[in-house]
């Protein structure tokens, strides 16, 4: 059904290039072309274009991660970009407190530092859920906020900038960075470019370090099963012995660990530094996409990450050759994310408070789980249910 | 037949004299090399109505005057400025320019992958991590005297206050700034400078948004400065200085726009300071073509027409056009120079 939604966005996408003007094979050529480095027409290099396509994919994979797991137990994680945000900051601020540390010790440090600060952003948003029954979705979203504009406080007058008139930080120091796939030295020709070019780096053995434990995690173990039975039913868990409050705060801590780590890999791996592009970033957001056509599997995520990865990198080839605006990639992603929503619709409008029919819960045991503890937490529902 | 002799005789005449024409063009080479061009636009796209916008223009304006084939990529987020830059270098570009200071790391970092590539930035130089010039032979800084520009919309506030034309007339104009870095303070410092040039009893008030994208936050400072007395404001704040404009407005005083024109930003815009952004890309776009590419940096100025100001909502007096022809032809010049530090 996902790559049905692919085939039919696709589709639409061509439609759309038609009626305004422009030739679809052009446009899809030039998107294949900086997506997976084939049908190039205007000698871009292949390589270069698979290593920023993966490039891309890296953070999608684990933020797609931090949304698919709370998913399985019934809650929507839309803080992926803040939980991200906030470990980029933590791994950027300990890699600059300790930059005089050797790698061996520096770079788990930072790691484990993002992935300890994103686990807090989500954490929050756990704890007063299972507290006092605020609605995860709009603490998350909220938690967006507050990670971004404390990023700017951080780099715009604040204790991280780099110097006046800047809105970057210090870099990280050279232990915290992650190594390349390739050596970074500009005067090594590899595929016919300096090296340093292609900016693939040690984070996509991260990524898949961490989509393979998400599966394990959620499959092979007994808190994974915990997580999947509070996510079928609320009630049946509970009956069975199983603490929602204990599974909704755990998950929300690591769901919140693998975006950090998303962050952490992203500023160790390629940016070195932090900068305002956060104000800018989807990459929290498009992990909401990519869980939801990855349909929340371990696989699933990573063939969806590819995608949007490959999208992101062929839009601006997509522009300069095909001289397609590489907004269109935007209108591929909504499509996509429409065509997959078209099949949510019922369980999305279910999920949400704001999104049910009546006022009062009528019908309680049509409740899925995640709205039945919101009533829960303000009310106790009846047990005879 | 020789109706067909006759018609490839034509032909054959035809392309001896438009190859004759273009080796005179072309400063006597036989072949006319097509010269490729890339733009990278920062996160504002290229409808920002400023410097994105102004860029493209001038990359348009050299398409129809050189043998040029333009292309252009628009970068979504800050992770897209190294790999849109890489593309155009790896593909050979004479030129490629990077739109604005955000891109100054990446120009720095794709700068030194491509030493055969020519760059040219915008606002700023290609660096390294630390914020530190690279000074690679390849790039080319395109800087603005913003004092010029400053000053000139700083006369038009100055006027307005001495001969009582403003609308409160209490000798009290503002500027509102969005950060405190040194773009936004040298056009502050021109426009405070000017205004006191003109009406030595004037107080200028100045005031930062700490901000470039929200424009409540600059509306707030700019209802600040109303309230003191302020009926000229100056904007020096980007998107957030929209707010500025609608403050204005909806206050019934005078605002002055920044960088682009923004006539159509309300209808309280009297004035607009210019950074001709168009102007120093096609200067640099025309420096590749001609052979006369030099790495360092390039200062645009009202000398050499790469800032200056518009009028925009408001019936220029005649006396006061004759005080703006006078001090533009006096820093033209150089017989009057504006400070590029805010004067006390």
């Amino acid at each position: 059904m996902p790559l049905g939604s692919v085939i039919l966005a696709f589709a639409l996408g061509a439609v759309i290039c038609l009626v305004t003007g422009a030739n679809p094979i052009d446009a899809y050529s030039g998107l294949l072309c900086g997506g997976a480095g084939l049908t190039c027409s205007q000698g871009e290099n292949s390589a270069l274009q698979i290593s920023n396509t993966l490039v891309f994919m890296i953070p999608l994979i684990m933020a797609g991660v931090a949304v698919a797991l709370p998913f399985r137990a019934g809650l929507f994680n839309i803080g992926a970009e803040g939980q991200l945000i906030a470990g980029a900051v933590a791994c950027t601020a300990i890699g600059i407190q300790f930059a005089g540390l050797p790698g061996v010790i520096l770079l788990p440090l930072v790691l484990l530092g993002g992935m300890a600060a994103g686990a807090l952003w989500a954490g929050i948003a756990g704890v007063l859920k299972a507290t006092v029954g605020a609605h995860e979705v709009v603490t998350t979203i909220m938690l967006n906020y507050v990670a971004q504009w404390l990023l700017r406080y951080l780099i715009i007058g604040g204790p991280l900038q780099l110097g006046p008139g800047t809105s970057t930080s210090k870099p990280i120091g050279q232990g915290a960075e992650l190594a390349r796939i390739l050596p970074a030295d500009n005067s090594l020709v590899i595929f016919g470019l300096p090296a340093s070019v292609y900016r693939l780096h040690a984070g996509l053995f991260i990524a898949l370090i961490a989509v393979a434990a998400f599966a394990f995690l959620l499959w092979r173990t007994s808190f994974g099963y915990e997580i999947r039975a509070v996510g079928q039913s609320q009630k049946a868990a509970r009956y069975a012995g199983i603490s929602y409050r204990r599974t909704i705060i755990l998950t929300m801590l690591i769901a919140g660990g693998f975006s950090g780590l998303a962050g952490a890999v992203q500023v160790a791996g390629v940016d070195h530094n932090l900068t305002d592009k956060y104000f800018y970033d989807t990459t929290g957001f498009d992990a909401i996409a990519v869980a939801l056509l990855g349909l929340g599997s371990a696989g699933g995520i990573v063939f969806a990450s590819l995608l949007f990865g490959a999208l992101h990198s062929g839009g601006a080839i997509m522009q300069s050759d095909a001289g397609i605006s590489s907004n269109l990639v935007l209108v591929l992603q909504a499509l996509i994310l429409f065509s997959i929503a078209a099949n949510f619709i019922g369980a999305i409008r279910r999920t949400l408070p704001f999104g049910r029919a009546g006022p009062a819960p009528v019908l309680p045991s049509e409740l899925p789980p995640a709205a039945g503890l919101m009533s829960e937490a303000a009310t106790p529902p009846p047990e005879t249910a | 037949m020789g109706h067909k002799r006759l018609r490839f005789l034509v032909l054959v005449a035809a392309a001896m004299v438009f190859s004759l024409a273009c080796g005179g063009t072309s400063g006597g080479g036989g072949t006319t090399k097509t010269y490729k061009i890339g733009l990278v636009t920062d996160t504002g796209g290229l409808n920002d109505k400023s410097f994105n916008h102004l860029a493209d223009v001038g990359l348009e304006k050299a398409k129809t005057d050189f043998h040029v084939q333009g292309d252009v990529k628009e970068s979504k987020t800050g992770d897209d400025y190294i790999p849109n830059l890489t593309d155009f270098a790896s593909k050979k570009y004479d030129l490629v320019i990077g739109v604005g200071f955000l891109m100054q790391e990446a120009v720095g970092t794709v700068s030194g992958q491509f030493p055969n590539v020519h760059f040219a930035i915008i606002d700023g130089a290609g660096t390294d991590k630390n914020g530190k010039d690279l000074q690679h032979p390849n790039v080319v800084s395109l800087f603005f005297k913003e004092q010029d520009a400053g000053a000139m919309v700083g006369v038009i506030a100055g006027w307005l206050e001495k001969n009582g034309k403003a609308k409160k007339n209490k000798h009290v104009i503002g500027a509102v700034g969005g950060i405190s870095i040194p773009p936004v303070n040298h056009y502050i410092a021109g426009y405070k400078w000017a205004a006191k040039m003109e009406d030595p009893m004037i107080q200028v008030q100045v005031g930062y948004s700490n901000n470039f994208n929200d424009p409540a936050k600059c509306k707030g400072v700019a209802q600040g400065q109303i309230n003191a007395g302020a009926d000229v404001l100056f904007q020096v704040a980007g998107g957030c200085g929209l707010g500025v404009l609608q403050a204005a407005g909806q206050a019934g005083v005078y605002s002055i726009g920044v960088d682009a024109d923004q006539k159509d930003a309300d209808p309280s815009v009297i004035a607009s300071a210019l950074k001709k952004v168009d102007v120093a890309t096609y200067t640099a776009i025309q420096n590749v073509v001609q052979g006369k590419f030099q790495s360092g940096a390039l200062t645009f100025s009202i000398a050499n027409d790469g800032a200056g100001y518009a009028i925009d909502n408001f019936d220029l007096p005649s006396d006061l056009k004759a005080e703006l022809d006078k001090v533009q032809g006096e820093i033209k010049s150089g017989s009057l120079t504006p400070p590029a530090d805010i004067p006390a």
